[in-house]
């Protein structure tokens, strides 16, 4: 059935489009106004929803302040060196458990069940290990960014068509070459998801440790905010986190490009 | 062979003057243009032609499935405007439903009417039975062959007792051997049911053993080639399928698709010359 | 069973002991250095320590009682995410504009950091149960909504068609085919969704020092009792891993269609 992809209705097209962006601007603004109705209504306890001015007034400052970005520095160099090591021994361990079937069945499952578990309860094991610097965060960054990172490129290293390594054999290409010309193109789309997911938990993993143990980063700045009961400022550093955290993943995903950012 | 000698007055189906066309990113198609044909209770009658002639698209209008249409289907006399218990659909793809056993499957269109379940599983079993599938009442379909399955979707149709069996190429996802053996089995039912059938195929032995008359139809826009009343004896056993006269039909028959099928195949490569990519 | 298979067992189990094998080789190095004083024991118990640890440890701190609790707030949040993340699937997979809306908002919110408001929470709901609950459901609710939906939608086009042929009811329809069709998939959501609210909630248990087996390592940190710290920490991520597997097992045993 060749034509029936293509059906499309006369008449529809570009009005459904502006219907979708009405319909999210009708919710948004429903629910600033909830947020602003319920602020100045003094149901809650008293600064637990503050009003949307002090919420902005908290933002500005904050942006403007050099101390933030500063602390922003501080858990970007965190969550970078993260990535950058359990990333690397990720993709090492997962291009070795790839490309050996035997090395897989012997070690995959341990990774494979050892993934989803709270990370966060080796903190104490790292401050011991590594004392109360950033070097405990990247610790717990690096724990959760690896097994993400292990599996997508196990995975990948699997999913390659079999062909296009007899190809390389074909042409006589050595360990390396195979790796770098081969393995590594073919597997762009495991190892950026893979990059994605490891981003978001080492993300989660270094910001939950600098808010159990810090006195510097962006978790420390949330904690800070929540013992001075500064509410508004809670208020603007989540807001900044979460957009900044949504737009690297969405970053992340498009460089890979992944069609949409709805893969769980 | 007689050029589609037509018996008007005791039709059960009378297909009249289908046009179907639709919008496509490249514009204005027409698909099937001006088929008409009619039915007679208890017969057999196949439709055949090359892919992309819109036979598909026939089945769907037919069952009621695809209601943008000029032209006007009607069964016993009433006009279809939809899915009609009067019609059975059996579908090309697999069309179990994983989830249901053989026998919850086959009892669906009972339990749709409020049938009770005591009788409900006794009309299921009639019909289970009838398909050669006694024994596997209990199974889900995810443990048996594909040919099975297709027999259990033909027993879920034929549970609902229609007037009119519309099949479109339910045989097409199996191998030579199955399809045969299907073939077979599906001829006998109709004839002990003295079932009014119609066949979509793109297979033209499969369309003259089976059949009374076939349909051919041209390349898109679909129209009627040519109708063939097939005169063979029934049943339809081995010996007739070697013999002469059954070889003459299939070699006519072929001679006409032949042409239409190479026209399609020529549109289809200009198609992904121009538009730089298969449809 | 053939030759093959007969190899391709054995190969497996061999595999099997390789890797076990290797993790107690691990282990007796690790249990030497220490002892050797290479390594610190004050940093690192010797792992027989610590395994010495966990009889006392589950008598002791009340282990049983600890994981009734935690088991509890998952339990809460599981109902939660299953009621309204199956509910929320539903609603825009049916309101197909809604869906469109708000499809990718569902996504981002997958892929936030939505734990690191748990002092946010504390604020609202104060120190206790509530905020481990509400952060492990939130937390946990995107991945069921997303899947819902994407079963909803990826319902066999055939499927919908046998459906239409026998003339159903969009409500029969639903609940007839649609539903069940999507049932596997959804299963899937709740499986994520569920993992989500454990790693949450025993995270959050342990950073706001209440509750169960998150608490449990909180509480022996903050006593210094390392090979007690060690021990607990091992414990929750064998609950952890158990319950992964357990969840893996039901999904596979509500798949007959496969």
């Amino acid at each position: 059935m060749a034509e029936t992809g293509r059906l499309t209705r006369a008449g529809e097209g570009r009005p459904l489009v502006s219907m979708v962006t009405l319909l999210r601007a009708a919710i948004i603004l429903a629910g600033l106004a909830l947020w602003e109705f319920l602020s100045h209504s003094g149901l809650l306890y008293r600064d637990v929803v503050p009003s949307l001015l002090a919420i902005a007034r908290a933002l500005g400052g904050l942006l403007a302040s050099p101390n933030y970005y500063f602390n922003l520095g501080v858990t970007a160099a965190e969550i970078g060196a993260a990535i950058a090591i359990g990333g690397l021994s990720g993709l090492a361990v997962g291009i070795l458990l790839g490309a050996n079937p035997f090395l897989s069945k012997a070690f995959e499952s341990y990774i494979y069940y050892l993934g989803p578990t709270p990370k966060i309860i080796f903190f104490p094991v790292m401050i011991m290990w590594f004392g109360v610097g950033p070097e405990s965060k990247v610790a717990l960054g690096t724990l959760s960014c690896f097994f993400p990172v292990a599996l997508s490129v196990a995975a990948g290293m699997r999913g390659i068509d079999r062909v296009l390594i007899r190809v390389g054999e074909s042409f006589r290409a050595n360990t390396w070459q195979t790796v770098m010309k081969i393995y590594l193109p073919a597997m762009r789309h495991p190892i950026i998801n893979g990059v994605r997911l490891g981003l978001g938990v080492a993300l989660i993993g270094t910001l939950l440790a600098e808010t159990k143990l810090s006195n510097k980063g962006i978790g420390f700045l949330i904690i800070n905010a929540y013992s001075t009961f500064d509410m508004p400022r809670m208020y603007a550093n989540l807001i900044v986190l979460f957009v900044l955290a949504i737009g690297a993943n969405a970053l992340v995903g498009r460089l890979g490009g992944l069609d949409s950012i709805k893969r769980v | 062979m007689a050029a589609g000698a037509t018996k008007t007055d005791d039709a059960i189906l009378v297909v009249d003057d289908i046009v179907v066309r639709y919008d496509t990113a490249e514009g204005p198609i027409t698909a099937v243009n001006n088929i008409s044909f009619k039915v007679r209770p208890g017969e057999f009658l196949s439709v055949i032609g090359p892919s992309g002639c819109g036979k598909s698209t026939l089945f769907n209008v037919i069952g009621g499935l695809l209601s943008q249409h000029e032209g006007v289907v009607s069964v016993a006399g009433e006009t279809i405007s939809g899915p009609h218990q009067s019609i059975g659909m059996v579908f090309q793809e697999e069309s179990t439903f994983p989830w249901r056993t053989v026998i919850d499957n086959v009892a669906f269109p009972l339990e749709l009417i409020g049938m009770a379940r005591t009788q409900r599983a006794e009309r299921a079993r009639h019909f289970i039975k009838m398909v050669g599938l006694d024994g596997f009442e209990n199974r889900y379909p995810g443990e048996l062959s594909g040919g099975m399955r297709q027999r259990v979707s033909l027993a879920r149709t034929l549970a609902s007792e229609p007037k009119i069996l519309l099949m479109d190429e339910p045989f097409a996802a199996l191998d030579e051997q199955t399809r045969l053996l299907l073939g077979d089995k599906v001829l006998q039912i109709q004839q002990q049911l003295k079932q009014t059938t119609l066949l979509i195929t793109h297979n033209i032995t499969e369309a003259v053993q089976m059949s009374d008359r076939i349909l051919v139809m041209t390349y898109r826009p679909g129209k009627t080639k040519r109708i063939v009343d097939i005169e063979l004896p029934r049943p339809r056993t081995s010996e007739i399928v070697s013999s002469d006269a059954f070889g003459h039909y299939v070699a006519a028959i072929w001679s006409d698709l032949r042409e239409e099928a190479s026209r399609g195949m020529k549109d289809e490569e200009s198609h992904v010359l121009h538009e730089g990519g298969a449809s | 069973m053939t030759a093959t298979a007969n190899r391709r067992n054995s190969g497996n189990l061999a595999a099997k002991a390789v890797g076990l094998a290797f993790l107690i080789v691990c282990l007796l190095i690790a249990e030497t250095l220490i002892r050797a004083d290479a390594i610190s024991r004050y940093i690192v118990p010797p792992p027989s320590e610590i395994m010495g640890s966990f009889y006392r440890i589950v008598t002791e701190e009340h282990v049983a009682r600890r994981f009734l609790l935690t088991a509890a707030e998952c339990l809460a949040a599981g109902a939660m995410i299953t009621v309204f993340g199956i509910a929320g699937g539903v609603l825009m997979h049916r309101f197909k504009l809604l869906q469109q809306a708000c499809e990718t908002w569902v996504a981002a919110m997958a892929s936030a950091p939505v734990v690191l408001c748990y002092p946010l929470f504390m604020v609202i709901f104060g120190r206790n149960a509530w905020t481990i609950i509400m952060i492990g459901f939130i937390a946990a609710l995107p991945p069921v909504i997303l899947k819902t939906i994407e079963g909803l939608a990826g319902t066999r086009k055939v499927l919908v068609n046998v459906g239409r042929s026998f003339n159903l009811t969009p409500m029969q329809q639903f609940w007839k085919i649609l539903f069940p069709a999507a049932l596997p998939t959804i299963f899937v959501g709740l499986r994520l969704g569920l993992i989500f609210a454990l790693i949450n909630v025993v995270g959050v248990e342990f950073l706001i020092n209440y509750g169960g087996l998150g608490q449990l390592i909180e509480d022996l940190a903050e006593r210094y009792d390392l090979a007690g710290t060690y021990a607990a920490i091992c414990f929750v991520i064998l609950v952890s891993v158990l319950f992964f597997m357990t969840l893996e097992k039901i999904e596979r045993w509500l798949r007959p269609v496969d």
